[in-house]
């Protein structure tokens, strides 16, 4: 069934490219490339690579087969990338942040690190956003804040589970603003974001991608976005750098290879993937899905990563045992 | 606005190209449904990008077929093996293999059949008339709502442990202990998992439950040999459908449970897999026949038939009028609209509404196809009970090995299937009912999750259940449902009949003294 997939994605790559453009620039590792995918069929990493490898299998004339290996939150993939898989450039893996990096500061049973990793380039970015029911008493964020000030621990704020980019941005959040949230981990963004349209919490520190249709329908409102500048879809919510919160956090999605990855290759494939996002036919593609392209390539995605690194380790250190004695 | 979307769809779904999506997602449907292991969830997101080239609506209306005749599929192992083929299914087993053995598969599959086109019409009619109302109560179900869910849902074990109430605890006990594996949800702290990497996620469900039906059955029937094939053999050329009488008998039962499996997959977070049993526990008790549930009773295959196939249009409801999965099939379904650029969200219904109108009628439709279906290829199916004992015990080793890997590609998830088989083997030496097992697996994370979220949006105030009507109700009616599972009533009636007695005699004593 994999077959079955690689064939749809290499029919389609065919279909979008008649009459074939002559290849720029080729790939010399393989000609079969394995994407390692640490999450089912069918959720965000699987949309990203439906999305992405078609394009970049015309750029670079290979093909891609997705080997879905779902598991401790993508933890079993990353872990046969780093140990297992021979760095030959057959082999890449879609790298999700921050659980690339909280999955091992996290937990001392998980034993790579991305120091075992070639980044290769970040792809997307969906910046945070908190959110509130439509009929929620909190009309601005400075009134959530007030809330929050008066009555520390009695706001409650879900996240979409533990170790995933919200619950960090909602810690980060706290420790910048000196405040404190009652924080309700939920299985995913929807979950999170569901419960506070029905009032059952008070907002939900969520994803502009996954929240938007609902807050342009009115169902939810935005509050404020944790992104570096107001975004377009949302020219009237406030950043929380205008705010005066130093806080920029959401939730990444990438390629990295094994460590020792062959110099060439990663050009190759870094530059392929470059093209791709500059790609008017995919920027329209993925504008369609709600996603925000973001692309870091080559050694700024190393340190992209190893900063996140840095900062969630602190982050952790600080509220781990508050975390683990609930 | 919503009567021209509804001519709309109707006009589009009876397009020759989306009839033959709809057949081709019946066909695959079933296969998958049959097979332990592969699941509609599986198979839709596999399916995906081939459906790209699609109209949004033709691959749309082939993938929703899809997962309606998954959810009949799986009955058809469990029915004919005694495995199920899906989890939705597994209360289907109970029932629908002692009637097979007694020589009416092709019966048992019937009713199956029957069943699913009730609850598929009831559910689809739902859908089409009144779905967005519906939508906007799945905003009262929050984590406390849904604890109090589960715990109702636990006390189906009650009735479920037929002879010992005490075994019966034991395993559902077991099966509670078993979902705790795994990352808590809440801390991401790691539990039961030894250090081993492929437990952080937990015990895969479906994994557990191929181990727990199908190892056992295999073993057995290769160590009974062929002795009483005679009496096993079905005859293909039996009636398959019920007659007038019986459609009539169990038409009450059928639009109950499937009024279950609609409620039941509105909710976010349980599916199939929890309707067919609270479907099949309201069944047995509604019965007068309480004795017949597990002899292969007709209702007992009913219920949960009827309940997983309006599951279907149950959970599409939250997706469509609010762009809430209320299932992972659902969620799946949600990526394929993502994919031709309709965001799933409260627009579907307006903006999309050409889309989304023609799969709703496809989900009618597909009831039809499935029925159509369904009819030629159970007749196939039947002739396995003429196949000797000794080959069909191997055949089913070997599928659920395909089954186990096949559901994340891990090999780890081979060996597990395995010994969750040899544990349910040991579990039927001892007599120890597994369906309480297989109850504490479902509802064991949602009852661990629900429960820790809503302790700690009530800053750790157990009177948060009580506070919530829907809680306070739904847990009421638990603790009469645990109530009835005790002595406690009969003594009760015992009581007053004794105290009326003794009146009568104090009245009658002093008569004669006086």
């Amino acid at each position: 069934m994999r077959k079955l997939l690689s064939t749809a994605a290499i029919a389609l790559a065919i279909g979008a490219s008649a009459p074939a453009v002559a290849v720029a620039q080729g790939y010399d590792a393989a000609s079969e490339v394995t994407v390692l995918m640490g999450f089912k069929a069918g959720g965000g990493s699987d949309a990203l690579a439906q999305l992405v490898q078609p394009f970049l299998a015309e750029e670079l004339g290979v093909s891609f087969v997705n080997q879905y290996m779902p598991g401790a939150t993508g933890a079993i993939a990353w872990t046969r990338l780093a140990k297992q898989v021979k760095p030959d450039g057959e082999t890449i893996s879609i790298t999700n942040t921050p659980m690339l990096m909280t999955n091992y500061i996290m937990n001392d049973t998980i034993t790579y690190n991305i120091s075992e990793l070639t980044p290769l380039a970040n792809i997307v970015t969906d910046p945070g956003i908190a959110v509130v029911a439509a009929d929620s008493p909190y009309q601005t964020f400075a009134d959530l804040m007030e809330a929050a000030e008066a009555n520390p621990g009695a706001v409650t704020v879900g996240n979409s589970g533990i170790g995933g980019d919200d619950f960090f941005t909602t810690v980060a959040f706290e420790r910048t603003a000196g405040v404190k949230f009652q924080k309700v981990p939920f299985q995913g963004d929807g979950p999170s974001w569901t419960a506070a349209m029905g009032g059952q919490i008070d907002a939900s520190f969520n994803n502009v991608g996954i929240t938007f249709p609902q807050v342009e329908a009115g169902n939810l409102r935005a509050l404020v976005v944790f992104a570096e500048e107001r975004l377009a879809e949302l020219p009237d919510v406030p950043t929380a750098k205008e705010l005066g919160y130093d806080v920029v956090a959401g939730s990444s999605r990438g390629y990295s290879a094994p460590a020792g990855f062959p110099e060439e290759a990663r050009t190759q494939l870094v530059e392929g993937l470059r093209r791709v996002t500059e790609n008017p036919e995919f920027q329209a593609a993925a504008a369609a899905q709600a996603m925000n392209i973001d692309f870091i390539g080559g050694d700024d995605y190393t340190a992209f990563l190893q900063a996140q690194e840095k900062t969630f380790t602190e982050v952790w250190n600080e509220v781990k045992d508050d975390v683990q004695s609930n | 606005m919503t009567d021209s979307f509804l001519w709309i769809g109707l006009t589009n779904v009876v397009q020759p190209i989306n009839i033959a999506a709809i057949v081709m997602g019946t066909l695959i449907g079933m296969f998958v449904g049959a097979m332990p292991g592969l699941s509609a969830t599986m198979a839709i997101a596999l399916l995906l990008p081939l459906t790209f080239s699609f109209e949004p609506a033709t691959g749309l209306a082939m993938l929703a077929s899809l997962y309606l005749s998954a959810m009949y599929g799986g009955s058809i192992a469990a029915i004919l093996l005694r495995t199920p083929g899906t989890p939705a299914a597994a209360a289907t087993v109970i029932d629908g293999y002692p009637m097979a053995q007694a020589g009416k598969a092709g019966k048992a599959l019937g009713y199956s059949l029957t069943a699913s086109l009730i609850g598929g019409i009831v559910s689809s009619i739902v859908l089409l008339t009144v779905a967005p109302m519906l939508g906007r109560l799945v905003l009262n179900f929050g984590p406390v709502e849904i604890f109090a869910i589960a715990v109702l849902g636990i006390t189906i074990i009650g009735s479920l442990s037929q002879g010992s109430a005490v075994l019966g605890l034991m395993s559902g006990a077991l099966g509670l202990l078993i979902s705790m594996i795994g990352m808590d949800p809440t801390t991401g702290t790691p539990r039961f998992t030894f250090g081993n990497l492929n437990l952080f996620g937990g015990v895969e469900f479906t994994v557990a439950l191929i181990g727990l039906f199908s190892i056992p059955q295999a073993i057995r029937l290769m160590m009974g040999g062929d002795t009483q094939t005679s009496s096993r053999i079905s005859n293909v050329r039996d009636r398959m459908l019920p007659t007038a009488i019986e459609f009539v008998k169990m038409l009450p039962n059928s639009i109950r449970s499937a009024g279950i499996g609609v409620a039941t997959g509105l909710i976010p977070g349980t599916g199939g897999d929890t309707a067919s049993w609270f479907a099949y526990n309201e069944a047995k008790r509604f019965s007068r026949n309480k004795a017949a549930f597990g002899t292969g009773h007709p209702a007992g295959i009913v219920a949960p038939e009827a309940a997983n196939n309006s599951v279907v249009g149950g959970a599409l409801i939250p997706t469509i009028s609010l762009g809430i999965p209320g299932s992972s099939s659902t969620a799946v379904l949600m990526g394929g609209l993502m994919v031709h650029g309709i965001l799933p969200g409260p627009t579907l219904m307006t903006d999309h509404g050409d889309v989304t109108y023609t799969l709703l009628w496809a989900v009618l439709f597909a009831n039809v196809a499935l029925f159509a279906v369904g009819m030629l290829f159970t007749r196939a199916c039947v002739s396995v009970t003429k196949i000797p004992n000794r080959v069909v015990g191997p055949v089913i080793v070997v599928l659920s090995i395909i089954g186990a890997y096949a559901l994340n590609n891990s090999i780890f998830e081979i060996w597990l299937m395995l010994g969750f088989g040899l544990f349910g083997f040991v579990l039927d030496a001892c007599k120890i009912p597994t369906p309480p097992l297989v109850i504490g697996l479902i509802l064991g994370p949602v009852l661990d999750t629900s429960l820790e979220q809503s302790l700690l949006i009530g800053q750790g105030n157990w009177m948060i259940f009580l506070q919530s009507p829907i809680s306070a109700v739904l847990l009421g009616i638990a603790f009469l449902s645990i109530l009835q599972a005790t002595p406690l009533f009969s003594w009760l009636g015992g009581l007053r009949r004794r105290s009326a007695g003794a009146s009568e005699s104090e009245v009658d004593s002093r008569k004669t003294h006086g």
